[in-house]
């Protein structure tokens, strides 16, 4: 790739931003790239919403329509950012408030906790509530997928824990976390009860679902990397999402089990939905899947794959196990465009 | 996908009509395949449902579902492919209600039937969309060549249009077995494949004469429910408070938030074409319905982003939420996003408990009004000043400019034309369009305001009305009233109202900004010579041929 161009982008409340834009990568899509989602719609030259002025730079027009932008237009510096490739430095002004097209930034905000309890497992299911943000807006908005930082207020310590709930509107966060036997946050989580306060920063992360895609979706989790999926699959209840979906669990032993009531409580919203327990060694009578998830997703998907129906596939937790499934989608054929993984490791 | 219903379709030196894998809309290719294939579903349904009325046994539920169905598949209404699979299945279910209700109304004789309305969706996605090209609206293009499938084009999207506004009235209480006898007809027709250019002509007229009466059947739902809209003025700056902003076009809707809202402490905000609520005397009598926010629908993007509440689509135009205000835009009716909340059943708990959570508006600018509210009750109530005005003189035309708007920047015309237009006329207003015009004073003739600002595109029917009774004051023809017509069109209900326009036999109307893709030369000449329709050249040139009665 040719070397990239700087793009400073000022906006309507008179804010600056910078970005590259290659010169064969058109604006709009350079500023989506790196997180600026600016007015857009065709996205082909064709609606003209994704007007800007120019004013410094020059910029080679690909195919636009001239009722998009006329040629007097063009003349006053006037261009459509979806069809604008540099040929030099650009500073580019937009008719939107800085606001309009970034998301939301990660805020810190003040947390309280309303829940804390074993839920089997070792694992420990926390709730927290949230204080208004300081511009006063008291819900909680972030795409089912992504995570939080949580930390300590005596010691600082941070912690990333995946959200398990939906955004909402009274400022509720749900989370699974695994206790480790050295863990610092664990160490406070034995002790914590409601009422105590810690700070919460985020969201963060770019696991998401597809929400636009038809195909099957199957969710792969390894013991609290079901925080997520349970997020994604509480959110299609809510969406009333009707495509075939599967869960498969991944734990070590049958004594890991957590969250059963939640796991029950989903097949209420997505009745639909079928659950594969995959216990990799078992000690006691398990009648279940006896194996790590990557097996059962290999087992499963190629005979789907054979069937004709290619599904959406969302992998989350530990390294290994999001890699062995990966490696199994990848050598059955399923594009790359429709594994979505997120990995995380635990921490002290 | 090949898509060519709306103004701003994809147009290039080699062909019209969106046709990669995203429309300029927005609307995917598997989203737009769907939509043809529950188009096709539905020209069967009324295949069915008119030979069951042919039997004696009108099935309303088949029409109510017709007009919702062709409702979602407007230009910026329903984006969400898994709506559609629905949908689709939904028509295949009632077909073979109504083809039950045939068969015992009918006995056991009866012919079978073939086309859409023997037309089996597959169950499994990958093959339903396999069966796209059958439901296409270009099917056949290679025999049957561009002008049909064009002409069958503009009844199809016209159709579209009447079904919106019939699916309005209907929520208003107001539908009619002769409407659903004259929908299931035209759209039989069109099951039929149609080929003969000059039968697809009059048919799109009879679409036109439809939408007069779905037009009419609104107009009673509206007035009937809401009271006739009055002159007043509507604050458009914020006030201090939660809010919520309230787009579409469905009063109904905004009348059930307005009461679930009441003494709550939440104001409501229209957008876009929900600026009429405010002349409406049952809805403004709400206070805490406090005033209109931004402009028209292509600028929600920014408009959204940068209201400091939730927002409810309650019909087209929705276009892509931007991750700032994803979260907090709920559809409702045929509207719809995937990943974005709708509300079903006017339960709006999760929307206003939305309202109370985010800041609302903490600054309040020094406040400004537009003025709004001229339906043809209020404008033929001071009909008698109005001809005594022409009479004498101080009013030497009218003009209607009125329409959708858009992004594209040709729509400067309309802005520009009513800029110009001479101080001893007056402009009659509708739709969205007016965005453009509609904050800057325009001045009065005696106490006749300049530009009178007649509500919704649907509210046609008002200036068609005014028209009427101005022609008859005047004793002549509709045609040579000093009036005239500059229309702006993007999607489907403008198609509707044109073609009750041409129905009504009106010429001499400038159509832009662009004209419909799918109208193709030679059709196009056919409408020049029937009625003079004319695309716009500039607002100079079409100004002073207005005036000098080159047109109207």
């Amino acid at each position: 790739m040719s070397k990239a161009f700087k793009v400073e982008l000022h906006t309507r409340d008179g804010q600056q931003l910078g970005f590259d834009c290659a010169p064969d990568e058109n604006v709009l899509a350079a500023a989506a790239r790196q997180g600026l989602s600016l007015p857009a719609m065709c996205r082909s030259g064709s609606c003209g919403v994704c007007r800007g002025h120019c004013q410094d730079g020059a910029i080679e027009l690909g195919p636009h329509s001239p009722e998009a932008l006329s040629e007097a237009d063009r003349q006053r510096g006037e261009t459509l950012l979806c069809s604008s490739y540099p040929r030099s430095d650009l500073v580019v002004a937009v008719d939107v408030d800085l606001a309009g097209i970034q998301a939301p930034p990660p805020v810190e905000r003040e947390a309280t906790v309303a829940v804390v309890e074993p839920v089997g497992g070792e694992v420990v299911n926390l709730v927290l509530l949230l204080s208004p943000d300081p511009n006063g807006d008291a819900s909680v908005s972030f795409e089912v997928g992504q995570y939080m930082e949580l930390t300590l207020p005596d010691s600082g310590v941070t912690r990333a824990y995946s959200i398990a709930n939906t955004p909402n509107w009274e400022g509720r966060l749900e989370f699974y976390i695994r206790l480790q036997p050295e863990g610092h946050f664990s160490h406070w989580l034995r002790q914590a009860k409601a009422g105590d306060h810690l700070k919460i920063r985020g969201p963060f992360g770019h696991f998401s679902l597809d929400e636009s895609s038809l195909a099957p979706r199957w969710f792969v989790a390894g013991g609290t990397g079901l925080a997520p999926i349970l997020a994604m699959l509480r959110w299609m209840g809510e969406m009333g999402a009707m495509q075939p979906t599967r869960l498969y669990l991944g734990l070590n032993r049958e004594s890991d089990r957590f969250a059963q009531a939640e796991l029950a409580g989903l097949q209420a919203i997505l009745p639909g939905l079928r659950q594969v327990l995959c216990v990799w060694h078992p000690q006691g009578e398990w009648q279940g899947f006896v194996g790590n998830p990557a097996e059962a997703l290999k087992r499963d998907l190629a005979e789907s794959l054979a069937a004709g129906k290619s599904p959406d596939i969302y992998l989350c937790g530990p390294p290994a196990m999001v890699a062995a499934c990966e490696a199994v989608a990848s050598a059955l054929g399923l594009p790359a465009a429709k594994i979505h993984s997120e990995r995380f490791l635990p921490s002290n | 996908m090949f898509c060519y219903q709306c103004e701003q379709t994809a147009r290039s030196a080699d062909s019209l009509g969106c046709a990669s894998a995203r429309g300029n809309c927005g609307k995917d290719a598997t989203t737009s395949d769907l939509q043809d294939l529950l188009i096709h579903e539905v020209k069967g349904l009324a295949v069915h449902a008119r030979r069951a009325r042919e039997l004696g046994s009108p099935q309303r539920e088949a029409g109510q579902f017709m007009l919702y169905a062709l409702f979602t598949t407007l230009t910026n209404v329903n984006f969400n492919p898994a709506r559609f699979t629905q949908l689709i299945n939904q028509a295949n279910q009632l077909r073979d209600t109504v083809q039950a209700a045939c068969e015992q109304a009918g006995g056991a004789a009866l012919e079978p039937l073939a086309g859409a309305a023997a037309f089996v969706p597959a169950s499994d996605i990958e093959a339903l969309l396999a069966q796209a090209p059958e439901a296409a609206i270009t099917a056949g293009i290679e025999q049957l060549g561009e002008d049909v499938i064009g002409l069958r084009a503009l009844v199809l999207y016209g159709l579209k249009g009447v079904a919106a506004y019939a699916h309005h009235a209907r929520m208003l209480g107001q539908e009619s077995d002769e409407v659903y006898a004259e929908m299931e007809r035209l759209l039989a027709f069109l099951a039929d494949e149609p080929s003969d250019a000059g039968q697809l002509v009059n048919e799109a007229l009879a679409v036109g004469q439809l939408n007069l009466q779905v037009m009419a059947l609104l107009d009673a739902g509206n007035t009937g429910r809401f009271g006739h809209p009055q002159p007043g003025q509507v604050r458009t700056t914020p006030v201090v408070g939660k809010a919520i902003l309230v787009s579409g076009h469905d009063l109904v809707d905004l009348e059930a938030l307005l009461e679930a809202t009441q003494d709550q402490g939440i104001h409501v905000y229209t957008h876009g074409e929900m600026l009429p609520a405010h002349s409406y005397p049952e809805l403004k009598k709400h206070p805490h319905l406090i005033g209109n926010y931004g402009g028209a629908w292509q600028d929600q993007q920014s408009e959204f982003a940068a209201f400091p509440g939730p927002v409810l689509m309650t019909s087209n135009c929705i276009i892509e939420p931007q991750p700032a205000y994803r979260q907090r835009i709920f559809t409702s009716g045929p509207v719809g996003w995937p990943g974005v909340r709708h509300i079903e059943n006017h339960d709006y708990s999760t929307l206003i408990a939305a309202a109370r959570a985010l800041p609302g508006f903490k600054d309040e600018p020094a406040a400004q009004h537009i003025t709004t509210g001229f339906g043809r009750d209020a404008v033929l109530g001071v009909a008698d000043q109005v001809i005594d005005a022409v009479k004498a003189g101080a009013i030497k035309h009218f003009f209607l400019v009125g329409g959708c708007d858009g992004a594209a920047p040709g729509r400067n015309y309309y802005s520009d034309f009513v800029e110009q237009t001479p101080q001893d006329t007056v402009v009659l207003t509708l739709g969205c369009a007016k965005y453009r015009f509609n904050q800057q004073d325009h001045g009065a003739i005696g106490t006749i305001p300049r530009l009178l600002d007649m509500g919704q595109c649907n509210d046609s029917y008002s200036a068609i009305k005014v028209a009427a009774a101005l022609a008859e004051a005047f004793d002549c023809e509709l045609n040579e009233l000093p009036l005239s017509m500059v229309l702006s069109w993007f999607e489907q209900k403008a198609a509707a109202v044109l073609l009750t326009l041409l129905a009504l036999g009106v010429r001499n109307i400038r159509l832009g900004p662009t004209l419909p893709a799918f109208i193709t030369p030679p059709v196009l000449a056919k409408l020049v010579e029937a009625f003079n329709i004319q695309p716009l050249t500039t607002p100079e040139a079409d100004l002073a041929a207005a005036l000098q009665g080159k047109v109207a």
